[in-house]
């Protein structure tokens, strides 16, 4: 986020706007984004970048920013000026008397949690397990709850953060403790959670049959993706429920519980986030205090120091959550 | 060697040979072209000497906006590949983009041939070029997505050793290249740019 210096010829912005830019770059006018499915924008991704995507996925992605020439080579935001291409579309105008920290996380990982939560087709009352407590996790957590969820059942192997999210809400589990399984079985009755979601992503860890053969092919250069949390969460899932997977998945995962899958009659949704779709909403509901999504800043570093901050953020998993860096 | 080792050698050399056989025989290509949608039938880049490749994008725009940006927007002109392009002139002469530029060592000049409203553009070579080309744009009502655009391009090189690097190359970098041109072209309507992850800052 920040403020606007300067502006081309066609923008709508002004000099002086405060902003917060969503990662996912949209052109605003292609048939996807006409469906508020931003993160499937047509245009935002160059032409020359397309085609790695078009091949590993089928069809090309859109323009993100940070994210590889997958979607466009676009440099990332986490520096002291950045170029917002669709001015007029892509950037949430925030208002002047509400604190960074608390607007900051409009740009990504808050409408992440948000879309995972709505992807869930959470009913009221609903158990809703997620699997990972980080960032994106715990803003999933919060949103469950928002979205009327009657319990969330929280998995993690690190004490801190599955401490936020008992804070939350959340019941917690911990899988260095506990068969996850077993434990979801026995937590509702023996019917499992109507919604899974995975807040994980293709780098689980763990000491499973499955952990250590997608870590042997990742190493081999066989395989891309450790898919651990998802095969758990498909398996875990109750009969007719909802899968969401806002975990980021790159590549092919074998040993997929597909049978479980077709035989449960399970419902599958994923996908990036259509940023831009939700921080109105989100907005609204920071703007009357509904949600204060700072309670997740462990730590505040300045830009020059922010390979400390991402070193951090994997080795001690425990008490970095999330840094913010100051240019 | 034993009887019995014969035995299974010649059994195994007789599956063997059956088995090439009948991939040999798969391979052949038994495919009714009209069978299979647009160009999507399997081994359909030959019919006779021409090589035929094509791309397809679906923009949201009518086919007059899309063969107004085709004809009149000059910020399309110099990022085009492979596909001909009228840049404003009255008299149905088309001129070579980069691409072909490149390839031919002669300029291929091609003329609009056939022009129906709505529905297609079909250009033609002319003069002694170095190749022999027809092309196509065509349009489709494509419902709530806009208009389907397909570019169809069959060329029949004249001297290809010397004109173009290989036909198999060629044909392989035409349908790159007509997908890059239709993928510029749908950008330009849709939200009048292009797009690029280039810093800007002469932008301001
Ligand atoms: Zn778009």
């Amino acid at each position: 986020m920040g403020r606007i210096v300067a502006v081309g010829k066609e923008s709508t912005l002004e000099v002086g706007q405060r902003v917060v830019v969503p990662f996912t770059i949209f052109c605003g006018q292609c048939f996807h984004c006409s469906e508020q499915r931003y993160s499937n924008c047509d245009n935002s991704c160059p032409v020359e970048d397309q085609e790695v995507a078009e091949k590993a996925f089928g069809h090309p992605m859109a323009g993100m920013f940070g994210y590889s020439h997958l979607t466009g080579g676009y440099a990332g935001g986490q520096a002291e000026y950045v170029r917002i291409p669709y001015s007029d579309v892509v950037p949430l105008v925030v208002p002047e008397d509400i604190p960074d920290d608390r607007l900051l996380f409009l740009s990504d990982i808050l409408p992440t949690g948000w879309m995972a939560a709505l992807n869930a087709d959470i009913a009221p009352g609903d158990t809703i397990a997620v699997w990972g407590c980080g960032p994106v996790g715990l803003f999933t957590i919060l949103s469950a709850f928002q979205q009327k969820a009657g319990r969330v059942i929280a998995i993690d192997g690190v004490k801190g953060r599955l401490a936020m999210a008992e804070q939350l809400g959340a019941e917690p589990v911990n899988y260095h403790e506990t068969d996850i399984l077993d434990a979801l079985i026995q937590m509702t009755g023996g019917v499992g959670p109507d919604a899974v979601i995975d807040a994980v992503g293709k780098e689980a860890h763990g000491f499973s049959v499955d952990t250590i053969a997608d870590r042997v092919k990742q190493t081999v250069g066989l395989g891309q993706d450790r898919a651990h949390a998802l095969r758990q969460a498909i398996m875990a899932c109750r009969k007719g429920g909802r899968v969401s997977v806002p975990g980021v998945y790159g590549g092919k995962a074998d040993l997929f519980p597909l049978g479980a899958m077709m035989q449960k009659g399970l419902q599958l949704r994923t996908g990036q986030t259509h940023v831009r779709r939700f921080t109105g909403e989100l907005l609204d509901l920071i703007e009357r205090d509904v949600i204060d999504p700072s309670f997740l800043i462990s730590h505040r570093l300045p830009l020059d120091e922010a390979a400390t901050g991402y070193r951090n953020f994997r080795d001690h998993q425990d008490e970095w959550i999330k840094v913010v860096m100051h240019p | 060697m034993t009887l019995a080792n014969w035995a299974r050698y010649g059994l195994a050399a007789t599956l063997a040979t059956a088995a090439g056989g009948m991939l040999i025989y798969r391979r052949q290509p038994r495919i009714n072209h009209d069978a299979a949608p647009a160009r999507s039938a399997r081994h359909r880049r030959r019919f006779g000497d021409y090589r035929v490749t094509g791309a397809a994008v679906t923009v949201r725009a009518t086919p007059q906006q899309i063969l107004a940006c085709w004809r009149n927007n000059a910020a399309l002109w110099p990022v085009l590949e492979f596909l001909p392009f009228p840049e404003g002139h009255q008299d149905d002469l088309l001129l070579p983009p980069s691409g072909l530029r490149d390839m031919a060592s002669r300029p291929l000049l091609t003329r609009i041939v056939t022009e129906r409203e709505d529905e297609l553009v079909a250009w033609r070579s002319e003069g002694e070029g170095h190749a022999d080309m027809h092309g196509r744009l065509r349009f489709r009502d494509n419902g709530d997505k806009g208009t389907a655009v397909e570019v169809i391009v069959a060329v029949r090189p004249h001297h290809f050793a010397s004109a173009w690097k290989t036909e198999a190359m060629m044909a392989e970098a035409l349908e790159l290249g007509l997908l890059r041109d239709l993928r510029r072209m749908k950008m330009l309507i849709e939200t009048g740019e292009i797009a690029t992850a280039r810093l800007r800052p002469d932008a301001v």
